[in-house]
């Protein structure tokens, strides 16, 4: 099997806006957690959030029109992905091709999207159709098309991302939009890899995007026990929740032999991924950390590893009591006392569901690219079901080039990632 | 080289329009039949369309035997229950504590996830003069209650088929608007093929037959206004053909590595040969006149099943009875078989059960897997003025009786996505197998 490397790394989130800075924010300490501007949310549990900061969704797009096609979450995706296309220097690649050169590589460069679709933000635009017909549904059919914009479907859909990537890059290759909550992301890399491997594609972009920083999804996340007070500690003793992220995150993968056609400079080498369910319903954690064990023991033995390889980990660590004690517990299964550096990124960037794997992979690799295992500035002390877990509040040294990243996700569904840091 | 895991369909579940189960909606279908009908379930009077293909009597049924499981189920996802059930029922197998980490589950799921009553009580609390106020939510049921949040959840539905079924294996959940179901069932007979699964129980649901789901497609114009006529409103291929009817219901497949399957005596409908997949990346909602886009779909899916044009003799169109996605639907179908095109017998099932949006392409692929168990191509219905420029080989009106080696199924959506999938006749993979391909 060739090689499958990494060619592109875009990010975009409250703590910055490509992987880069991002890193540098966490190396400094500081959390982009901090009151919620987007809306009045004084009065919720939670109202601290990682908001991208003077959020200008225009100039995030380059393209003023499209704005009224899509949605915030979408705007977030279509710049991280335009990110990492053009960090791999595909658009002036495809521009020096012949006609027949340039259909040849739109066939052959697919999509694969992580999206966090958004289930309640896009009805908010039939509230002032359903303020003037109340319960009267004949008068609401009647009004429809005088009160509301006649692209709500399109800017709606959750595959817009895919969508307007593709248009603007000209992929036609295999593709998928993964609306799998928060594996979503994580999900997107691995189909995308093993496209790549089939033969199916040369090149794939890998984007996962969300904004979930909205009124009724953060007072629900509330009543399901997700969301914490004011600072977001994961595996502490004083863990008590989690607090929400928006922003999106993309990879280029490539085919060893398209990427040395190309010439393009090589960030990484994606060695393999896991996935794995526990089936327990909707919110439920098996506390033995089954699932997510299980998702790191796939995502070895596809990258043909051992555990001892591993050079650093991003845990997903949200925060929760329970997610916290039993992804330790999973850790603890498959590294027993030879762990490697465990951090994780939530503490400063919040949960960025749908794209909160795919964040942290991109900054994940930059990081290890780095050498670098950022600390977890808000750990004091570990809790005691997390003991024996490999985390500091310092920075520290990865012991090898690969980083496993971890993600999991209401429905109890876990995915693990091994990638090689290229410098 | 080892050769590849080849992947079979055992078990087949259908909640449509046309019936309650799969022999019903089969019977209804090779009946020609629509089921198109003034919309009953919400007042849809003062739409510009008031029609559509409604699942009826499913109310009436004995509900699943779970009760808790259902307080979690929104119309869709009783749907895909209901049609799971049918299809685990169907193959005869179902995890069991060994093997419920070898068992997958990918579904194609629709983008509507919130009930139209529960979108109408927040609004009359949180936004009574049509201004959303966020603070307003704090002291509103619905958006305090985690049973109305759990439906709305995207995973929602995987997750009640992973409890169901007690399946621990590889989950995904899929959108591509009207691929989502077609691009589901490719994602899991690939899982398979990978060996990260050697079962998965894959499907497509939807119903987007509410005030919110309606509007988006009226504001589009993409429904047929035919509302004094809705039997007749879907007529793909047909000349003055003008707009598809929005259907509901739920698709299931179960699939498994072929040589497991025969080796517990499982029936075998056919192989799932194939899986083709591209993007338009031309506009939102349409694919380019030529057929690019499509093209690329139905010719990777044939290549990946490692058959020629040759082989095909029956297509399940995407056959939305819009005029832009027939025509180029035809043009691409062209484009794909050249001279060989009056060879494959074309028909959208569609004319009978409407746009099942992201449930379409999974019902579809049963469709073809009974196709080809029957020697029998589903009529198009409703098909009266052939538009010329869909002059292919379309089965009109009436079944009809071939043997079919292999057959393919479009599902083309919003947003870009193509999704073909290749079906072969499970003699022929039989054949194939026994001569060490």
């Amino acid at each position: 099997m060739s090689r499958i490397v990494i060619t592109g790394n875009g990010a975009i989130c409250g703590a910055g806006t490509d992987p880069g800075s991002i890193v540098e924010t966490l190396l400094a300490g500081r959390s982009a957690l901090a009151p919620i501007t987007s809306f009045d949310a004084e009065q919720f549990q939670g109202c601290l959030a990682a908001e991208v900061p003077d959020y200008n969704g225009g100039k995030l797009l380059g393209d003023r029109k499209l704005l009224k096609l899509v949605r915030r979450s979408d705007v977030f995706g279509i710049y991280a992905g335009t990110q990492a296309i053009e960090q791999a220097g595909l658009p002036a690649w495809r521009e020096a091709l012949d006609e027949t050169a340039a259909a040849h590589y739109a066939d052959q460069t697919g999509c694969y999207v992580g999206s966090g679709g958004g289930a309640f933000e896009v009805n908010y635009d039939f509230f002032p159709l359903m303020a003037e017909t109340k319960n009267d549904l004949n008068g609401f059919g009647r009004e429809l098309s005088n009160m509301v914009n006649p692209m709500w479907l399109l800017k709606s859909l959750p595959n817009n991302v895919l969508c307007h990537i593709s248009i603007r890059h000209q992929l036609k290759g295999p593709n998928g939009c993964i609306t799998n909550h928060t594996s979503s992301g994580i999900l997107s890399v691995i189909e995308s890899a093993w496209a790549l491997r089939e033969g199916d594609a040369e090149r794939v972009v890998a984007v996962g995007h969300d904004a979930p920083i909205e009124p009724q999804t953060l007072l629900y996340l509330d009543r399901v026990g997700l969301i914490g007070t004011d600072l977001l500690r994961p595996f502490d003793q004083r863990h008590d929740g989690c607090l929400l992220g928006e922003g999106a995150a993309s990879l280029v993968l490539e085919t060893e032999a398209s990427a040395l056609a190309r010439g393009a400079t090589i960030l990484g080498e994606y060695l393999g991924g896991g996935d794995a369910s526990e089936g327990e319903g909707l919110f439920s954690i098996r506390s033995d950390g089954d699932g997510l064990s299980r998702a790191i023991e796939l995502a070895l033995d596809d990258a043909q590893l051992k555990p001892a390889d591993v050079g650093m980990i991003v845990a997903h660590g949200n925060g929760t009591q329970e997610s916290d004690a039993s992804e330790a517990a999973a850790l603890l299964r498959v590294f027993g006392a030879d762990m490697p550096p465990v951090t994780g990124f939530k503490w400063s960037v919040g949960h960025l569901f749908a794209a909160a794997g795919l964040l942290d992979v991109a900054v994940g690799l930059e990081a290890c690219r780095r050498k670098v295992v950022p600390g977890i500035a808000t750990l004091e002390h570990l809790a005691e079901a997390c003991k024996g877990l490999n985390v500091s509040k310092q920075t520290r040294a990865s012991r090898s080039d690969v980083v496993l990243v971890l993600c999991r996700g209401f429905a109890g569904t876990n995915g693990a990632l091994l990638l090689r840091a290229i410098q | 080289m080892t050769t590849r895991r080849r992947v079979a369909i055992t078990g087949i579940g259908l909640v449509t329009p046309a019936g309650l189960d799969a022999a019903s909606t089969w019977a209804r279908i090779k009946a020609a039949r629509s089921c198109a009908g003034p919309i009953t379930i919400f007042d849809a009077s003062g739409f510009s369309t008031r029609i559509a293909a409604e699942v009826k009597g499913f109310d009436d049924l004995p509900p699943i035997d779970d009760r808790k499981l259902l307080k979690y189920a929104s119309r869709a996802h009783r749907f895909a229950l209901a049609a799971a059930d049918q299809a685990v029922a169907d193959a005869g197998v179902r995890p069991a504590l060994q093997d419920a980490t070898r068992w997958g589950c990918v579904v194609g799921a629709g983008m509507m996830t919130v009930a139209h009553q529960e979108i109408a009580a927040v609004q009359s609390t949180a936004a009574p003069e049509g201004e959303f106020v966020a603070k307003a939510l704090l002291n509103e049921p619905i958006a305090n209650d985690v049973m109305a949040f759990s439906r709305s959840l995207s995973t929602a539905g995987v997750s009640l088929l992973l409890r169901r079924f007690g399946i621990r294996g590889y989950a995904s959940t899929v959108h591509t608007a009207c691929a989502s179901g077609g691009q589901a069932i490719g994602t899991a007979m690939r899982l398979i093929r990978r060996g990260l699964a050697d079962r998965v129980l894959t499907g497509g649901f939807d119903s987007m037959i509410s005030p919110v789901g309606l509007s988006g497609f009226c504001l589009l114009s993409a429904v047929s206004p035919d509302n004094d006529q809705p039997e007749r409103a879907s007529r793909p291929f047909d000349l003055t053909r003008n707009g598809f009817v929005l259907g509901e219901g739920a698709g299931f497949l179960v699939l498994e590595e072929w040589n497991s399957a025969v080796q517990r005596g499982a029936t075998i409908y056919a192989e799932l040969a194939g899986d083709g997949n591209s993007l338009s990346s031309y506009r939102i909602t349409d694919s380019h006149p030529s057929g690019d886009g499509p093209i690329q779909s139905m010719r990777r899916a044939i290549a990946d099943a490692g058959a020629s044009i040759s082989d095909i003799a029956y297509l399940n169109a995407h056959g939305t009875s819009t005029p832009m996605n027939d025509r180029s639907e035809c043009a691409a179908v062209k484009a794909v078989f050249g001279d060989r095109v009056n060879d494959v017998g074309v028909s959208s099932t569609k004319s009978v059960t409407g746009h099942l949006i992201a449930a379409a392409g999974a019902v579809e692929a049963g469709l073809c897997a009974l196709a080809i168990r029957d020697s029998l191509m589903p009529p198009n219905a409703n098909l009266q003025q052939l538009d010329p420029d869909c002059d292919v080989n379309i089965v009109r009106d009436q079944p009809r009786q071939q043997r079919i080696g292999m057959a393919i199924s479009n599902s083309l959506g919003f947003g870009g996505s193509n999704s073909c999938l290749a079906f072969r006749h499970p003699e022929d993979t039989a054949a194939l197998v026994a001569s060490g391909r």
